[in-house]
């Protein structure tokens, strides 16, 4: 990979650490959705902390501190850890939110008794174990990414390969176990390529924030889409960037990486939760917003209507009487009926525009569908699973069901 | 298929179920015949849909042997269409309809392949057939409780299965859902000769469009015919003495 060091305009180290950091986050984005989608997050959470005894332990065994020896020590923990969860949850009758719990903190204590331990022999070699807590991605080697990347590469290349069989099995296990599937050793392979994307991340990220790197990519990427042939990939790009921006100001500030990286992702998320368009939280209170408006303006509009047909043109606090409104809708309706060039002002006293007289028409002519609708719907076989909307009816229903409609009920005819 | 009805759609022999302490279904002898409609009926708890589960081996059985269209359960597999409880999906997951029901061709396509054509248009065919043709590019959590049942029964059409098996498919659906999903089914019944078995709740609808019916208490109480097997004396042993009102009253609505 030395032309992709080459290609980027930084220093070597600074190069290498990006690159790392981004395959990790590529990794873990993709390999994480298979933890959030079946509700499964904390899962991951569970497997990063039971890595860290691993760690320990291959140090212990190797006496070396060679990345290789523990990260398959933490990989050999985290399978022992995912075993565990799943003998819990069969075997007894605990819940599977305690299993996790129990696991998590015992293996974590375990990791931390290990490595105190450890630090008190008094060995030089050492210094540095504790980077598996909260990750450092500044001290990685060249050496370092190409494993990394490797393991990344043919995790991503199962999730391609088994992508029907793990699609079927998170969305409906009933039906895919129905239809063949072993179900069990679907689900089982995918927490084994989480433990693969959490090794990849420890030395970076660190035990204690993984989960945050395996969740952030794919609850981002869901905001944005409504495929799972897009979620994954979305969800690697995220990741990778997520992971590259957070690695690269931690290496400039000196700060371990996994609060950075995490840090950085949360802006990610919270930028995604808001803004999202369609399931944005912002999003939806404005549609919300907008659909009241609406709705207040039109049932204003209705009622200034039925006012004018029954007398003089009505001051607004006449017209919230007359129509039993508060007359602080009232109010606000009119200014947007108003705003909307519907409607004319005859001193305190208002009127409808023509366009507002046409306004006025369409939304009676509605109304009287909607009426036409309840007692003559259930006659009317639409052939389909169309289903109608009362804000909409022409629009939900089709234009020939509402003409159909229109023709059974003679009177509502406009 | 000289004789195509010879060979029951479903029969059990000593099922016996438990989870946990007591068993859920306990001795079962049920044959559902093939080319019918039938249903299995019974009070809540009673078993219904774990008998559909081990029917078809989903859930492990305690003693027991179920044939499926005269095979062991697991080689009767690519036969059947299973149709589980819709609260058993998570409808914000994300797909659109459309792949819900290209799932119905993975048995035939298997997992790598890409759909051919013909695939395809049996995914066509099967939206359109349900309804939901002019929907399938939408997320499964946008549509209506009726709109995901008929995706499901969709996804069923598609494995072009001779069995299809469903789990209370009504529960929770609008009249007009349901009258055109029973349509359906019934269709399905007598232009192209396929069983049906559901788990169903309503004994209306029971009386009025199922052949064949098992009443199900952890036991089978009853099962045949439904003008011979729904009567107040059987509907009683089902339901239990709690239920002897509403009993009497379904009796009456028979007898008249």
């Amino acid at each position: 990979m030395g032309w992709l060091i080459d290609l980027l305009p930084l220093p070597y180290t600074d190069a290498v650490v990006v690159i790392g950091a981004a395959v990790l986050g590529i990794a873990a984005g993709v390999l994480g959705a298979l933890a959030v989608l079946p509700r499964r997050s904390l899962v991951g959470d569970a497997l990063a902390h039971s890595a860290l005894p691993g760690v320990a332990i291959a140090f212990l065994v190797t006496g070396a501190k060679d990345p290789a020896s523990l990260l398959v020590g933490a990989g050999i923990a985290g399978l022992i850890g995912a075993l565990m969860m799943v003998g819990i949850e069969r075997t007894s009758r605990i819940r599977p939110d305690a299993a996790i719990g129990v696991v998590l903190s015992s293996f974590f204590s375990l990791g931390i008794v290990l490595l105190t331990y450890i630090s008190s022999t008094g060995n030089s070699e050492q210094a540095g174990l504790e980077t598996y807590l909260f990750g450092q991605a500044a001290g990685l080697l060249e050496r370092d990414v190409a494993v990394m990347a490797g393991l990344a590469a043919g995790a991503i290349a199962c999730v391609a390969i088994g992508f029907r069989p793990l699609k079927a099995s998170i969305f409906d296990r009933a039906f895919a176990a129905s239809i063949g599937l072993r179900v069990r050793v679907v689900e089982l392979a995918s927490t084994a390529l989480l433990v693969v994307a959490i090794v990849i991340g420890l030395r970076s990220v660190g035990a204690i924030l993984m989960v945050a790197m395996l969740i952030v990519p794919t609850v981002a990427a869901r905001q944005l889409t409504n495929r799972l042939s897009r979620l994954l990939p979305l969800a690697g790009l995220i990741g990778g960037a997520v992971g590259a921006v957070g690695a690269l100001a931690s290496a400039r500030a000196e700060v371990p990486t996994g609060p950075v990286i995490v840090l950085t992702g949360t802006v990610v998320v919270l930028a995604a939760v808001l803004l999202a368009p369609g399931r944005g939280v912002v999003w939806q209170a404005a549609r919300r917003r907008g659909e009241r408006r609406t709705a207040r303006s039109s049932g204003v509009l209705i009622d200034l209507e039925t006012a004018l047909h029954a007398g003089p043109p009505p001051t607004p606090s006449e017209l919230a009487m007359a129509s039993a409104r508060p007359a602080r809708d009232v109010r606000r309706g009119l200014r947007d009926l108003g705003r909307a060039g519907l409607l004319e002002h005859d001193g305190d006293r208002v009127r409808l525009s023509e366009s507002g007289a046409a306004a006025a028409h369409t939304a009676l002519e509605g109304r009287r569908l909607w009426s036409a609708w309840l007692e003559h719907g259930w006659r009317l076989d639409p052939g389909d699973a169309r289903e109608p909307d009362p804000r909409d009816l022409r629009g939900s229903l089709g234009d020939d069901l509402v003409e159909r409609l229109i023709a059974m009920d003679g009177g509502a005819r406009p | 298929m000289a004789a195509p009805h010879a060979v029951p759609a479903i029969e059990l022999a000593h099922m016996t179920v438990s989870y946990g302490a007591s068993p859920v279904l306990w001795d079962v002898d049920a044959t559902f015949p093939a080319g019918a409609m039938s249903a299995i009926v019974g009070p809540n708890g009673s078993g219904k849909s774990t008998l559909l589960r081990a029917a078809l081996g989903l859930v492990p059985a305690d003693a027991g042997r179920a044939t499926i269209l005269g095979q062991p359960a697991r080689e009767a597999m690519r036969r059947v269409a299973y149709v589980p409880q819709r609260e058993a999906v998570d409808w914000d997951f994300p797909i659109t309809v459309r792949e819900v029901v290209e799932m119905g061709r993975y048995p035939s396509v298997g997992w790598i392949r890409r759909l051919r054509a013909e695939d395809r248009a049996i995914v066509d065919e099967s939206l359109e057939r349900v309804g939901m043709g002019p929907f399938a590019g939408r997320q499964i959590g946008q549509l209506s409780g009726g709109q995901r049942q008929r995706v499901f029964v969709a996804r069923a059409l598609a494995q072009r299965a001779e069995l299809l098996v469903l789990d209370e498919p009504f529960a929770g659906i609008d009249a007009r859902t349901e009258a055109a999903l029973l349509g359906l089914l019934a269709e399905l019944r007598d232009r192209e000769g396929r069983s049906v078995v559901m788990v169903h709740h309503d004994l209306q609808t029971v009386r009025e469009v199922v052949d064949w019916v098992l009443l199900l208490n952890v036991r089978a109480v009853a099962s045949g015919p439904v003008a011979t097997t729904m009567t107040p004396e059987n509907l009683r042993r089902a339901y239990g003495a709690g239920e002897v009102g509403l009993d009497e009253r379904e009796g009456a609505a028979w007898a008249g």
